[in-house]
């Protein structure tokens, strides 16, 4: 009998906690998530897709939006073909009036066409494409910089950054561009290439693209090696990298420095697995990583920040966020932070709202601030970015400096074996 | 002679679909099997029909894809000039490919066009200046039919079904006619065939080009459908891979196979996609373990594709005296 | 000028991977004439092979090499049991389509097992460099080279003296002839399947220590190695080391010369050209590629 009237208390209490719970939301609001989570980009579609999930909760228990609390309905982008399809899907069948994803260029182009005829917003928060934003649709916005940001900051990075640490004014520079010739390759490297002499007057002294399947880099390590350069602005995906730099090494390719950026080839985990701390040395523009020091963040950013690595180390066991995880979180946190402020989905509103947000760096997850630009695109100065270095076979944040603990080391790079 | 109804209702059945559904997802669903369709239906053509079976189908794919998205974007020219443009590039093409498969055979044909496809593959993404490169082209969507600024699914469907009966109507040309068999008996032995008087060459060069042309036609719908164009999808073995899949699958040399063939693929690969989703179950890509043991089995068992392989076991199963 | 030393030295062990991958497919493809699409995925296979018994066993690439030698070998005969056996009587076309389904099945087999990141076998001495007259020469690679060279000379002298190798070769030129005169083609092809997957399957042994292996790796080495064995001319062992030599030529010195980024167009090129001027290959007699049929 006692059991029984235990189970009836526990019963009550949660029953009276569920409808608690229900007042403080009511109702839901549902979101399209579009991502590839089957064929070869798979794994990455699915970090994006924990990242939002990760966010998603922490938006439930702060409110949700618009007083709802948020739900998905996910689709599967596996091709541009599939990604239309799962596009109109999400709208018409699961009647969302958002769509957020597709963190790959070939999928958010034709994704949110897709959306744009089914009059359904494109909340993009990676895809870095820059054509993205500039096809004169009202109904897109990014809240990742695009190619032409990473080319940017990383540009900036070596300009005010590694110049003056190699001796050099940033127009004595010597910089070679190589690339892998994907979407992302092409529109980093060129833009990259036309901030640096336009801006900064460096001497660029090669300029090469090859494809990812290269079985042999060697030629190309040796026409480096005849140009010379100072600094190596390199966007590789991940097999080509591990390539490059073990037949950089046994060619003894001495650069002082290498720039990437991304979370491919010297920006993911494969590089470091493939070679410890032979791997020292390169940098990769990323998202916040080690050694990111969160009190400089503004405090509501601290808040929100600290909370999503809590969630995020709650679900993978892991104390640093994926790439996919800070990109799809970040980006679903911005969201929610223009619903409550619009009040509302309808276009024009929302993109008045979108258009009013002002927030400066360190504001949200990431550290990210946010100003959008007239196409939908959130501005490069905003959207905080960090370059990280492999030291002691870990990416480590190293730049800027005031939000880090680290310091960027070997510069100039120096002989292979004395990166320890 | 074969019968023709199970084409009628077919056709007559997705001309009704946008009567009845009113379901954006189901027609694109209705939409996308009628263009893969029609697409394996041109590569049927080569493939089937004159017995050319080429893995670089997606070269002529993409070449009606890129003509009309550059010609649409650089110069703002109707689509439909760029399906010709298309269509006309594509013919020329197929007459070297035609020229080549006079050479070589088999093996050789199919490793030919493979080198085909993947030259235009190179060309579109490292000509930055002139094809955007590996960004690809975002197709811009001008509103109206002159255009093909079309956001009503209804108004595509009957548009790829015009394309779709206008290629059922090609292959049913290809069994009927003088030329058609003259054609299979190419395909079965092309040296009874020149001893008969035949014009060979000619016929398969013809063939080719014919295929190559209406592959790009659908190529190019299919970029003003998705809107955009990616040259490491479009000029891919795995789409050219695909647009074989249907026709095998349904029926390799059968007017209605490639539709058929189309419908089992787009129909399976969505449930798949729904039910192993890969959220959480770690399955991801367990759906192409699949399509490559279906195909598997399919060429063990039933190597000219279902509906040959339907056709004779009703014939099988019916009494003597009777007529299948 | 100061590069041509290492240029040629690049090309050499590049030709080597290439032929290593080519002597198996030129091996199926003379005697079977089945274009094996699946191919790669062997050598992908391989590769993984020697990373997980690096990676669980701790053990060295080219002691799997040795000890692995049956497993491959086993694989391949169960895989022409199960999938080649039932179509070695069919058209080509059915052959084709059934090697790319077994192609798409294995690499998404690997895809769901081992998911798509890059994984790399580092030996304690994969960066060690043999450098002579200022050339840099990887031993890994030249490992790789050296196994090439061995395994065509073996599959040579096995194919021109060993009364198996006869038998082979007597099936290639003539079937239907072969079986008449008491030959079990059967057990001919079901033999020339598994060796050829062995070598395939050994070549990825021996480049896991020198490239990442990841589900699609494959078809960058099989396109180019199909290059090698047409113009090696069909089924010829050595044509295919010294086409495989000149392939990786071709890709070292357009990309040195022209760049890298239009090599490809260069070797394909050529490669559609060969197939139009000598379909026989180089030093393949006239007409051998219709003879398919």
């Amino acid at each position: 009998m006692r059991h029984v009237k235990w189970a009836v208390v526990v019963g009550l209490v949660a029953l009276a906690v569920g409808a608690l719970q229900a007042q403080q939301l009511s109702g839901e609001y549902k979101i399209g998530i579009l991502e590839p989570l089957t064929g070869p980009l798979a794994a990455e579609g699915k970090r994006h897709l924990e990242g939002y999930e990760i966010v998603r909760d922490l938006i439930n228990e702060r409110g949700g939006v618009m007083g709802k609390k948020l739900v998905f309905a996910v689709g599967d982008a596996v091709d541009p073909t599939v990604a239309a399809s799962e596009a109109t899907r999400l709208a018409t069948r699961e009647g969302v009036k958002i769509i957020t994803g597709t963190f790959s260029s070939t999928l958010c182009g034709a994704a949110s066409e897709a959306a744009s005829r089914q009059n359904v917003i494109y909340w993009e928060t990676s895809c870095v494409d820059p054509r993205f934003t500039r096809r004169g649709l009202r109904n897109v916005f990014r809240t990742e910089i695009d190619g032409t940001g990473f080319g940017w900051y990383n540009v900036e990075f070596i300009a005010k950054h590694l110049s003056h640490r190699l001796g050099k004014k940033p127009n004595e520079l010597r910089v070679a561009f190589l690339s892998e010739d994907s979407s992302y390759g092409q529109s980093v490297t060129e833009s990259a290439r036309q901030r640096a002499k336009q801006e900064f007057g460096m001497q660029e002294v090669a300029a090469e693209y090859y494809t990812f399947t290269t079985n042999d880099l060697t030629p190309v390590i040796l026409k480096l090696k005849n140009a010379n350069p100072d600094v190596l602005h390199h966007i590789a995906r991940n097999q080509d990298a591990i390539l490059f730099w073990r037949q950089a090494r046994e060619q003894n390719f001495q650069v002082k420095a290498v720039v990437h950026a991304g979370a491919t080839g010297y920006g993911s985990p494969d590089f470091g697995k493939a070679f410890g701390n032979d791997g020292n040395g390169p940098f990769a523009l990323l998202e916040p990583g080690p050694g990111v020091i969160i009190d400089k963040f503004r405090p509501e950013g601290q808040r929100i920040e600290r909370a999503f690595r809590d969630a995020v180390k709650a679900k993978t066991g892991s104390d640093i966020p994926a790439g996919g995880h800070q990109l799809a979180g970040g980006g679903l946190w911005l969201l929610k932070l223009v619903l409550d402020a619009a009040k509302t989905d309808d276009l024009d509103k929302f993109r008045a709202a979108v258009m009013a947000m002002d927030m400066p760096v360190g504001s949200s997850i990431n550290g990210w601030g946010v100003k959008f630009d007239e196409t939908g695109q959130n501005s490069n100065a905003r959207v905080q970015h960090y370059m990280l270095q492999w030291q002691g076979g870990q990416l480590v944040t190293v730049w800027p400096e005031e939000f880090t603990t680290n310091r960027a080391k070997w510069i100039p790079l120096g002989p292979w074996d004395q990166r320890k | 002679m074969r019968s023709t109804w199970p084409a009628v209702t077919f056709f007559a059945a997705a001309a009704l679909g946008p009567i009845v559904v009113r379901d954006a997802f189901l027609l694109d669903g209705l939409i996308l099997i009628l263009l893969w369709g029609a697409t394996a239906a041109s590569w049927n053509v080569a493939g089937g029909y004159a017995g050319q079976v080429s893995l670089g189908h997606a070269a002529f794919f993409g070449l009606g894809a890129y003509s009309a998205a550059l010609l649409g974007t650089r110069w703002a020219v109707s689509p439909w000039i760029g399906l010709l443009v298309g269509a006309g590039l594509a013919t020329g093409f197929g007459f070297i490919l035609g020229f080549l498969s006079n050479r070589l055979r088999g093996p050789y044909f199919v490793l030919a066009t493979i080198a085909f496809s993947q030259v235009l593959l190179i060309v579109a993404s490292r000509w930055r200046g002139f094809t955007s490169g590996s960004e690809g082209i975002p197709v811009p969507f001008r509103p109206g039919f002159w255009t093909l600024g079309i956001a009503d699914k209804r108004a595509w469907v009957y548009l790829v079904l015009v394309l779709a009966a206008l290629l059922y109507l090609v292959q049913l040309y290809l069994e009927r006619s003088r030329r058609g068999y003259q054609l299979a008996a190419v395909r079965e032995d092309e040296d009874a065939a020149l001893s008969l008087g035949v014009p060979a060459r000619r016929l398969k060069v013809a063939a080719i080009a014919a295929s190559a042309a209406l592959t790009a036609a659908c190529g190019t719908l299919w970029a003003q459908y998705v809107g955009f164009v990616d040259p490491y999808y479009v000029f891919s073995v795995d789409l050219s891979v695909r647009f074989c899949l249907a026709a095998i699958l349904g029926g390799i040399g059968t007017p209605l196979g490639p539709f058929l063939g189309a419908a089992l693929i787009t129909i399976l690969e969505t449930s798949l996609r729904a039910r192993f989703g890969g959220i959480g179950a770690g399955l991801v890509g367990i759906y192409l373990i699949i399509y490559g043991v279906v195909l598997i089995v399919t060429m063990r068992f039933a190597p000219q594709g279902l509906l040959p392989w339907i056709a004779e076991h009703r014939r099988r199963r019916a009494p003597l005296g009777t007529t299948a | 000028m100061d590069a041509i030393p290492q240029l040629l030295a690049s090309t050499i062990l590049l030709g080597g991977i290439y032929a290593l991958i080519a002597v198996g497919l030129t091996l199926i493809f003379g005697v079977m004439r089945v274009v094996n699409f699946a191919h790669g995925e062997f050598l992908m296979l391989g590769m993984y092979l020697a990373f997980w018994a690096f990676t669980l066993l701790g053990m060295d690439p080219y002691v799997t090499l040795v000890l692995g030698l049956p497993v491959i070998f086993g694989g391949g005969w169960l895989s022409y049991r199960l999938v080649m056996r039932p179509v070695i009587h069919a058209s080509h076309n059915v052959q084709i389509f059934t090697t790319v389904g077994l192609s798409i099945a294995l690499q998404a087999v690997a895809l769901v097992l081992w998911s798509a990141d890059s994984q790399f076998v580092r030996t304690g001495y994969y960066a060690v460099v043999v450098r002579f007259l200022g050339v840099a020469l990887n031993l890994a690679q030249i490992a790789a080279f050296a196994v090439a060279v061995l395994f065509t000379a073996a599959l040579f002298a096995f194919m021109r003296w060993s009364y198996t190798g006869k038998v082979m070769r007597a099936t290639a030129q003539d079937r239907h002839a072969a079986a008449l005169m008491g030959i079990d083609t059967g057990r001919v092809f079901a033999l020339t399947w598994a060796v050829g997957i062995t070598c395939v399957g050994v070549a990825g042994v021996v480049l896991a220590p020198i490239y990442p292996v990841y589900p699609s790796i494959g078809l960058q080495f099989v396109l180019i190695a199909y290059v090698a064995v047409v113009l090696g001319g069909l089924g010829d062992m050595f044509g295919a080391l010294i086409a495989s030599l000149v392939v990786a030529g071709v890709e070292v010195g357009g990309s040195y010369v022209i760049g890298t980024a239009w090599k490809e167009v260069l070797y394909l090129l050529l490669f559609i050209t060969i197939l139009v001027i000598r379909p026989a290959g180089l030093f393949g007699q006239r007409g051998a590629e219709v003879i398919g049929t």
